[in-house]
């Protein structure tokens, strides 16, 4: 059996909107490794997830990293593809025609100017689960309310199972302590 | 005992080392865990791109390459919004120094009209200098009418409209016309620290040059202003330091005494409480208790000013504060204003430490508040240190744990002082700058940081300064490392270049010299204007760099910028929230050079931060020709 994407899990009611899983994403991403340095060094800063407010809630959205994802399917160049894990592309192949941008559902790609193999281009940008980073992604680490999650499906079904289950039992107990006590 | 890496990491002190493993033993938190659990600290914060002055914000500036908003809901850039929120750091700064300033006068003034408790002048012959200096008569007067007049014109220096400070007029004459020319001549004390509030108000001053300026003129306010006040007028009052000797670090606890800290900044109380500490009705009292004696400590500022008028130990710097606590030997720690941390109370309540506040302007949770006033200064202090010593007999033996790690030093080196120590004119240091045998004079000053390892920068910046034959001078926190360093005894000659050695060695004096309090660094103003003045030049053409290697506090910001504004090059060791602003990044690290004649630089790396200003200063001699 394969295994199922692990994705990064919002808590809207946690989410302060502060941001700071933006500036993390962006610094995880850049050579330097802290916001500072990145500036200091005149690095570009590119977050991969957006913080946006939907009437009054606040949350992050990124890459759900789809198993079936457009973004793969469309790609004119195989730049995008799949991973045992993740959703990746390969900024040598992109040819930022954006095509992934526009089929994307969650909005979770952008295309932005970065250094390709010592040349300035255009390619496209989004979550990989900060991979290659130890302590695994630099969002959730960052995030002062720990509103963000890495989640694996899997474990989503069995809290959720195991949640409700409970719920069931509690009330079947209590059905039964009703009719033993009329 | 074994100590952790982690424990290891957060200091070079082994004093320090050992108080937080034993703190890691009693479960108690200190700044260390606190900062750990503060990360990653905001990013918006770091780059100053925040800005909360109106209530259509909070706004912040997107530092991302290409999206985001790159201005607040009024129009505010990053250049704004960094220039706005670094100015606010340096009023809060200079109105922190420039109001002790204020409280020192005040007590001269009550002293003259015969109100304080129990006050004197002790520097008749600076009260007079000072009054000359005014144009005050003193010929056939007495000291109170002299101090009276002299005191009513410096308390008029804060409410001042339209200039000059008198002390400004110290600064050689170019760097007064300097200042005049670019529009940072301070018009008064108060007014511009209120200006910059002004201009930092939604809608006013919106041009971030401009709005530094503001900030350069408020600092020389404070530099040659309120700070340079409070150094003069503590002269006055307490005496002008002369060098001796002392203890510093945390073992100069005791475990057999009363151990009573006086921490924070201001020397008004502290006087009295260590002329109270010393009466026999005291020590008798504390013997009653079964305690030997007692023993008053200093910690941070408050600590300066009394080891440097009266030889008390130092307990420690700014991040020692609650390790002293966590001894479980501090009887009572009675703090004034500034540095304290509020964290102290909490931690107090783990020990019998009775955590006593008395400034009318600072208030602590879980203190007790025996609040101090000139006019009743030696019977609150008595009061004071009677409830400290009774404090005594709570102590928990079990709890105590005081580290064994003390070490001598020599403070106390008012610019009189080395001006004695050279024989009673500058001369000999000017020739030996001449020759080379020093290179130059750096000034050392600021905080601890938790963001750097304690005291490592501090050390290590000084230690390589004076193998190359640099002179340190130093304050405050700066000063406390290297006292517990062993670096303010004249045997640290031996770890100078050769040179520096050889002028340590004829005049007795450490390559570190103590100056005082953060306040103090005004000695140094002084001291830099006298040089450039025997030398018939600008403070900015000295071969002298500053720095600020474990800065954090808003005093620090206005010390830099009065610093900078002064003319002498100064390197930060920690980043200032400025690097989302290029316009303010550039003005700071370089336009500067063309408007004041310095800039900052920022280097945490204490050996690389040696290297700019050494590099600094050579540069200097060989525009000198010398």
């Amino acid at each position: 059996m394969s295994v199922e994407s692990p994705f990064i899990l919002v808590n809207p009611e946690r989410c302060v909107g502060c941001h700071t899983c933006e500036l993390a994403c962006a610094a995880a991403h850049t050579r330097a490794g802290t916001v500072l340095g990145a500036v200091a060094a005149g690095e570009r800063l590119q977050p991969r997830n957006r913080v946006v407010q939907v009437d009054k809630v606040k949350l992050s959205t990124q890459c759900r990293q789809c198993e079936d994802a457009p973004c793969v399917r469309v790609c004119p160049t195989g730049a995008t593809y799949r991973t045992a894990t993740y959703t990746a592309v390969d900024p040598k192949l992109c040819i930022a025609c954006r095509l992934c941008m526009i089929v994307c559902p969650f909005g979770a790609i952008r295309v932005a100017s970065r250094e390709v193999s010592g040349r300035e281009k255009k390619a496209a940008i989004k979550c990989d689960l900060c991979t290659e980073r130890a302590g695994g992604p630099a969002c959730v680490a960052a995030c002062p309310t720990r509103a963000l999650s890495l989640r694996y499906p899997v474990e989503i079904m069995r809290d959720a199972a195991m949640s409700t289950s409970r719920q069931f039992l509690d009330a079947l107990r209590s059905q039964q302590e009703l009719t033993a006590h009329p | 005992m074994t100590i952790s890496d982690k424990i290891l990491s957060r200091s070079v002190d082994p004093a320090v080392h050992d108080m937080l493993n034993r703190a890691k033993e009693l479960g108690m938190e200190t700044a260390w865990e606190r900062y750990e659990a503060q990360l990653p600290q905001c990013g918006f914060g770091e780059l100053g791109v925040c800005c909360r002055h109106c209530n259509m914000g909070p706004c912040r500036i997107s530092p991302f390459d290409g999206e985001g908003p790159k201005a607040g809901v009024c129009g505010a850039t990053a250049d704004i919004i960094v220039a706005r929120g670094l100015i606010r750091m340096i009023a809060a700064g200079a109105a922190a120094h420039s109001d002790h300033g204020r409280d020192i006068a005040h007590t001269l003034l009550l002293t003259a009209e015969g109100k304080s408790g129990g006050y004197e002048i002790k520097d008749e012959a600076k009260l007079k200098a000072l009054a000359a200096e005014y144009g005050i008569a003193t010929e056939g007067r007495g000291k109170a009418d002299i101090a009276l007049d002299l005191a009513r014109a410096v308390y008029g220096e804060f409410g001042k409209q339209e200039g000059p400070i008198q002390f400004t007029r110290r600064a050689p004459e170019q760097r007064v016309a300097l200042w005049q020319r670019i529009g940072i001549d301070p018009r008064g004390i108060d007014r511009e620290i209120v200006e910059i509030m002004h201009r930092t108000h939604i809608g006013v001053d919106n041009d971030p040059v401009h709005l530094i300026l503001q900030g350069l003129r408020a600092s020389v306010s404070d530099g040659w202003g309120g700070s340079m006040v409070a150094t003069e007028l503590s002269d006055v009052l307490f005496g002008t330091p002369m060098p001796q000797r002392s203890v510093s670090n945390l073992g100069v606890l005791k475990e057999d005494h009363v151990n009573i800290i006086l921490h924070g900044h201001e020397p008004t109380l502290s006087e009295m409480i260590v002329a109270a500490a010393g009466e026999p009705e005291m020590v008798a009292l504390a013997g009653k208790y079964g305690a030997r004696g007692i023993q008053v400590a200093g910690m941070c500022c408050t600590g300066n000013e009394i080891l440097m008028r009266h030889g008390v130990p130092i307990a420690g710097n700014f991040l020692q504060q609650e390790l002293a606590v966590i001894t479980g030997a501090v009887d009572a720690m009675i703090v004034d204003v500034q540095c304290i941390m509020p964290a102290l109370g909490n931690l107090a309540g783990c020990f019998h430490t009775k955590f006593i506040s008395t400034s009318p302007k600072a208030k602590f949770p879980g203190a007790v508040h025996m609040e101090f006033h000139e006019e009743h200064a030696s019977e609150i202090a008595r009061e004071i240190v009677k409830v400290s010593v009774e404090n005594f007999r709570f102590r928990r033996p079990e709890m105590v744990h005081i580290p064994d790690q003390k070490m001598e030093c020599m403070a106390g080196f008012s610019v009189e002082a080395i001006v004695g120590a050279l024989g009673g004119t500058l001369d000999p240091l000017l020739d030996a700058i001449k020759s080379g045998a020093i290179k130059g004079i750096a000034a050392l000053v600021g905080c601890n940081n938790v963001k750097i390892q304690h005291d490592y920068a501090h050390l290590n910046l000084i230690r390589e300064l004076i193998r190359d034959n640099v002179l340190v001078v130093t304050t405050g926190c700066n000063a406390i490392a290297a006292a517990k360093a062993g670096l303010l005894l004249p045997e640290a000659a031996e770890e100078c270049g050769e040179g520096l050695k050889g002028v340590c060695k004829a005049l007795g004096i450490p390559p570190a010299l103590h100056m005082g309090s953060c306040v103090d660094i005004s000695r140094i103003l002084v001291a830099c204007a006298a040089i450039a003045k025997a030398l018939g030049v600008d403070i900015n053409d000295l071969p002298a760099a500053g720095a600020a290697p474990e800065w954090m506090s808003e005093k620090a910001v206005s010390i830099g910028a009065y610093v900078v504004s002064s003319g002498v090059f100064t390197v930060l060791g920690t980043v200032p929230q400025v690097l989302g602003s290029p316009v303010v990044t550039e003005l700071l690290t370089q336009g500067a050079n063309d408007v004041v004649g310095a800039v900052f630089a920022v280097e945490p790396d204490p050996f690389k931060a040696a290297r700019l200003m050494i590099d600094h200063i050579e540069a200097k001699r060989k525009a000198l020709g010398i």
